[in-house]
């Protein structure tokens, strides 16, 4: 049978994504350049100038491995809260107890970054809930505002949907009845658990730690508002570049550079996914 | 599924601990939503327990204020004009995908998705750059065209698994009983699609309101978006007036979750998310 030619279909992502590298081209092309001291203008000549000074800059190295390292810690957090709930959310014979938790993590999900963000802000502010029971209480204060703290907690609930969703699925698809022959075999919940559950699980835990890896080491808002500019992620970094001196090929050489960084270890979780899946093959990608 | 999981009543798949953590992690999922409605309704700007009176006159604020109304106006807007551009580029692309097989296939599909692993900082810069060099000025259209292009992998992947669950023998035997293969997507396809677009459409009309370290780069003088001028207030102001903004996006949430689960369902939905 006749079909359309497939360019036919084609052609608007075509077009989309050919707009998309574009920017992508000129932004890597702008990177040799230099900016025109006092104005907003690049000129040439090109050349490596900008990526030897930056890659030079205690300043970002520094801020880069800070960026991965609470990245690392965030995915960390993550896991370990939203393991559980990820498990009962497959696991829980109630019908109603999935869909609170459902309802629940689409809702904070879907009521986006901006309104998380200033929530926190408020709840950890000094005058916030939190405080003020604090004082009503008799004790001192806690700083949880403008600091690591903040950053910390926030976006570990910012990402807590993005894990959960993720991993929820792997687990519904591990047929119950494995776990069950390991209990009636004798094994305890724990060991059933880590014997079969936690291991089949494995490829769905790595995609979800991967999500939330990405989504972390891109962060922008959250360390803006609740970081009180003692937390700079890299976004951050580069926002104050255009901020202030509107150094548009230093930017371009940190946003470069970043991306890179922030491949590494995400190519090393997809490899890693990779190998899982090839291995346990449990997934029904 | 669940009928076929005969299992001893006595015998609870997990330790009583688990759905005690749940609990814990769910209390702090809802924490902050809860605070910040309470807060938006609150007189004084401090949170008093309990509320001595309620009051509405954050939400008259925030729509009395000319750049929230221009805001607002400038991020329904586009995010009414990137939903369906999104949707209409993602249907032919998810099924050249799914239904067809051609060169280079795994590598266009990894392309569409790649902006979503792009740190939205770095390719608000990177739009700038080319708008700068392409001499876009208008802010409406460098946020429209960039959330454009970085909206369309949530439209393309939820009508990629919608596809993968449909059979597409059905439009086979309407193009064999002599449908033209336009005739045969209109009415065999297009309908079963509806998952699928309801699903990437809520993801992306999300996005396009929400996203701020792209927007944020991209704004003019005239033109700003709701997250990037409830930026500029939060550094300027300490009251609760976007408190009201957050508690209008709350709504809009409760309302989208309710037209998932009224016509997709949550489990669906959560299968399409992937």
């Amino acid at each position: 049978m006749k079909q359309v030619p497939v360019l036919w279909l084609l052609w608007p992502v075509l077009l989309v994504l050919a707009v998309f590298f574009a920017a992508f081209g000129y932004f890597v092309a702008d990177s040799f350049l230099h900016q025109i001291p006092g104005t907003a203008m690049m000129a040439g000549p090109v050349s490596l100038e900008n990526y030897r000074t930056i890659l030079g800059s205690v300043l970002v190295q520094r801020i880069f491995v800070g960026t991965l390292w609470i990245s690392c810690k965030i995915t960390l957090a993550a896991t370990l809260l939203g393991y559980p709930l990820a498990y009962l959310l497959a696991r829980t014979a109630s019908a109603r107890v999935r869909q609170a938790i459902l309802f629940l993590l689409v809702v904070t999900f879907l009521s986006g970054g901006i309104t998380r963000a200033y929530a926190w802000m408020i709840l950890l502010g000094n005058n916030g809930p939190i405080n003020r029971s604090l004082r009503d209480f008799g004790y001192p204060p806690l700083a949880l505002l403008n600091n690591e703290t903040g950053v910390l907690i926030s976006l570990v609930h910012f990402v807590i949907p993005f894990f959960v969703l993720t991993l929820f699925g792997t687990i519904k698809n591990i047929p119950m009845a494995l776990e069950e022959a390991a209990r009636n075999l004798g094994g305890r919940r724990w060991r059933a658990f880590t014997s079969v559950t936690l291991p089949l699980s494995l490829p769905g835990l790595v995609s979800a730690m991967l999500l939330t890896f990405t989504v972390t080491v891109s962060s922008f808002l959250f360390p803006l508002l609740l970081g009180g500019g003692r937390v700079q992620m890299a976004a951050n970094l580069i926002y104050d570049k255009m901020e202030n001196s509107f150094d548009m090929p230093v930017a371009a050489t940190i946003s470069i550079l970043f991306l890179l960084v922030s491949l590494v270890p995400l190519s090393a979780f997809s490899l890693l996914r990779m190998g899982l899946g090839r291995r346990f093959g449990g997934t029904r990608r | 599924m669940n009928s076929r999981r005969g299992r001893p009543v006595n015998s609870r798949p997990y330790a009583l601990a688990v759905p005690a953590m749940a609990a814990i992690i769910s209390a702090f999922l809802a924490l902050p939503v809860v605070v910040i409605v309470y807060y938006a309704f609150s007189p004084s700007g401090l949170m008093v327990f309990p509320p001595k009176a309620l009051t509405l006159h954050w939400f008259v604020n925030f729509f009395a204020s000319g750049r929230f109304r221009g805001a607002l106006i400038n991020s329904l807007l586009i995010a009414a004009l990137v939903t369906p551009a999104s949707l209409g580029i993602a249907v032919p692309t998810a099924i050249a995908l799914v239904r067809r097989d051609f060169a280079g296939r795994g590598a266009l599909n990894a392309l569409i998705l790649s902006p979503l692993i792009i740190p939205g900082v770095v390719s608000g810069v990177a739009f700038l750059n080319f708008f700068t060099w392409t001499g876009v000025t208008s802010g409406f259209w460098r946020i429209a065209i960039a959330m454009m292009c970085f909206t369309l992998p949530f439209a393309v992947r939820a009508l990629v698994a919608t596809l993968h669950g449909l059979d597409g023998a059905l439009e086979e035997a309407g193009r064999n009983l002599g449908a033209r293969p336009w005739q045969a997507f209109l009415a065999i396809t297009l309908p079963q699609l509806y998952p699928g677009l309801l699903a990437g459409g809520i993801f992306v009309f999300v996005e396009a309101i929400d996203n701020f370290s792209i927007a944020v780069f991209l704004t003019d003088l005239r033109t700003t978006t709701l997250p990037v001028e409830a930026y500029g207030y939060i550094r300027d102001f300490d009251d609760p007036t976007i408190a009201a903004l957050a508690t209008i996006l709350i709504a809009q949430s409760l309302i989208l979750v309710f037209i998932l689960q009224r016509f997709v369902g949550m489990d669906r939905f959560l299968d399409l998310r992937r």
